[in-house]
């Protein structure tokens, strides 16, 4: 699913290099479940908008699907975020001004344009456990419930990869027992491949391989037992 | 397209639906009165000219003036000449006209103004003196030893009056005034009546019968100066004028316009003003749309940049702001359509605005509409584009998180 060759970012702020990212290299199989740990500041989330075409790296080589999308001109990244990858980001990143439905739904209908995008949306609200509170908006919802919601709208376009942003930083126990829970779900129910990003080592139990950084390198690759 | 264009309606739906109704209300506000605005200049200068072109055909020159082109500065056999002009196709009524300078004397006041000869009955069809007296009564054609005077020569105690210094200041019907015409006749007539046409050149003016001009002027028996020539309404005039110069030779044969050079300079100088105010209503316009749209997608700037990271397509969050620009230069167009036609066309009818030409009523037709619609769309578009346009050329990266 994903090759991830040598991968540096560095950004340069006022006159100051800093390496986010040193030369990470490591492969995500198809419908893995992969967590990446590290302590704040080890360039977990730099890692993932790298993967999740947000962010251009410096140097490297991400290659998805057998494709090299390192450099792919903002138009193909753009297609590719639509179409194949579902991106949860750490502060939910709902719009405001659109219901629950209709936030799920916008990717959805930038896909297809027409077809059965508000189904499908209803249907992953109600997977998430939101089925009730489509006609809501963003900020009539808890933390656990915009999270959710935000999960959903990763999952309107049946994304071959789910990245997942520290899911679970501003959530309460339960609610991050929840969310993650769903993304188990997914990955097990439905092979779509979890990469997920956090910093508590709790979460190791629902990975099936851990990457962790430390200062922008990889300083372990492990397999998970689950609980 | 079509998805792009489904998505931007979304956006923009909701934009607009759950956006600060204050900011909304203030953006369509300031683009109706420039839209307004839009309106009212081109009109008014329309009326003018309308107003003005009207006043110069009704009251001064006529539809098509007929002098002569030879030494002989009269046209003779005038009645014969008359007749066979009235006889074409599309020639409404013809007048003959004669004019001799005199010096007007009343009281302690001089002044000086053309003295025209005419013949009431056959006039009243070309002009419309007749209906604008303001005191005493027309010409009649037995009417010897009368006269009847502009407002702006007889003064009539309206110390308003653009010429009023220069009036006889205190004149009014059944006053007797002293002419001493240039050919030394002098004549005391009373005035028979005052008119007000509003047309300034033709209040100037003072008439005496045909009959009392031939007795000044022996010469005007049977001639005339000119011959003035109202039309049917879409008559065509240059037929008209082919037909009258092959009556006879020696005939200069006129249209009004060639009377109206003085509204052409002012035709002029009004586009000219119009120009600008339309460049100062459209920067406005556009400035204020700009900053709308600009602050708008600063304060989005985050929620852009998600829009874009989940695989939204930048074209279709430029085109969700064109299409909120359109929706709101669209109710500022119809409601200044309704402010024009329900609240400022009927307010400057009831009070209009007075020009040396007369009143001057607000004119607007369809060209003029499409020309605002058509700007002010323009001028929304393009100044929602360009904010909306910048923020694109942001990475996700910095619109996200800075």
């Amino acid at each position: 699913m994903y090759e991830i060759k040598e991968l540096t970012k560095i950004y340069n702020m006022d006159k100051v290099r800093v390496s986010a990212l040193n030369s990470v290299s490591f492969v995500v199989p198809d419908a893995a479940l992969v967590s990446i740990m590290g302590r704040s500041g080890s360039g977990k989330s730099t890692l993932l908008r790298q993967m999740g075409l947000i962010d251009r790296s410096t140097s490297g080589t991400i290659i998805f699907d057998g494709k090299d999308v390192t450099n792919l001109p903002e138009g193909e990244r753009a297609k590719l975020r639509l179409g194949y990858l579902g991106y949860v980001f750490q502060e939910y990143a709902l719009l405001g001004e659109l219901t629950t439905l209709q936030n799920v739904y916008l990717p959805g209908m930038m896909l297809n344009g027409v077809g059965n995008y508000k189904n499908r949306a209803a249907e992953l609200l109600e997977l998430v456990g939101l089925g009730k509170r489509v006609t809501h908006y963003p900020k009539e919802l808890s933390g656990g419930e915009q999270q959710r919601v935000a999960i959903a709208r990763a999952l309107i376009n049946n994304p071959r990869v789910l990245l997942a942003d520290e899911p679970c930083a501003n959530l309460d126990t339960v609610s991050s027992k929840n969310v993650m829970e769903i993304l188990v779900r997914l990955n097990r129910e439905f092979q779509v491949t979890i990469i997920f990003v956090s910093h508590d080592p709790a979460d190791k139990k629902y990975a099936d391989s851990i990457i962790t950084l430390s200062d922008g390198r990889i300083i372990e690759t492990s397999d998970s037992s689950h609980d | 397209m079509i998805k792009s264009l489904r998505v931007a309606g979304l956006l923009s739906f909701t934009s607009v639906k759950r956006g600060n109704v204050g900011i909304i209300l203030l953006t369509i506000l300031i683009l109706s009165l420039v839209s307004l605005n839009l309106l009212f200049i081109p009109g008014l200068l329309h009326g003018l000219v309308t107003g003005a072109n009207n006043q110069l055909r009704n009251t001064y020159s006529g539809d098509i003036i007929v002098e002569s082109n030879t030494v002989n500065p009269l046209l003779n056999n005038v009645e014969n000449l008359i007749n066979k002009i009235s006889a074409i196709d599309g020639v409404a009524a013809a007048t003959p006209r004669n004019s001799l300078g005199a010096e007007f004397v009343f009281e302690n006041e001089r002044t000086a103004a053309l003295v025209y000869g005419v013949q009431p009955d056959t006039e009243t069809n070309v002009f419309t003196i007749s209906k604008s007296m303001i005191d005493g009564s027309y010409l009649s054609p037995d009417d010897r030893d009368q006269i009847v005077l502009g407002i702006q020569l007889a003064g009539a105690d309206k110390p308003n009056l653009e010429l009023y210094a220069r009036s006889l200041l205190k004149v009014h019907a059944g006053d007797k005034v002293d002419l001493t015409y240039g050919n030394g006749i002098q004549r005391t007539y009373t005035v028979k009546g005052i008119f007000n046409t509003e047309f300034l050149q033709t209040d100037a003016q003072a008439f005496v019968s045909q009959a009392e001009m031939q007795s000044v002027n022996p010469l005007a028996e049977g001639s005339a100066e000119s011959i003035n020539i109202k039309v049917t309404k879409d008559a065509d005039i240059t037929g008209i004028i082919e037909k009258i110069n092959g009556i006879e030779s020696g005939l200069k044969v006129l249209k009004w316009q060639d009377y109206a050079g003085i509204v052409r300079s002012l035709t002029d100088s009004f586009n000219v003003i119009n120009t600008i105010l339309n460049v100062v209503n459209l920067l406005i316009a556009g400035i204020t749309v700009f900053i709308v749209t600009y602050i708008d997608v600063a304060n989005r700037r985050r929620q852009i940049g998600v829009q874009r990271a989940i695989g939204i397509t930048p074209g279709s969050i430029i085109l969700s702001y064109l299409i909120r620009a359109v929706f709101y230069a669209v109710i500022a167009i119809v409601l200044s359509l309704l402010l024009f036609t329900f609240v400022v066309a009927p307010f400057e009818a009831k009070y209009p605005f007075h020009f040396p030409f007369g009143a001057v009523d607000l004119v607007v037709g369809w060209p003029d509409i499409l020309h605002m619609t058509v700007i002010v769309l323009s001028v929304s578009l393009v100044a929602s584009f360009l904010p909306a346009q910048g923020m694109m050329r942001m990475k996700i990266m910095d619109a996200i998180w800075g």
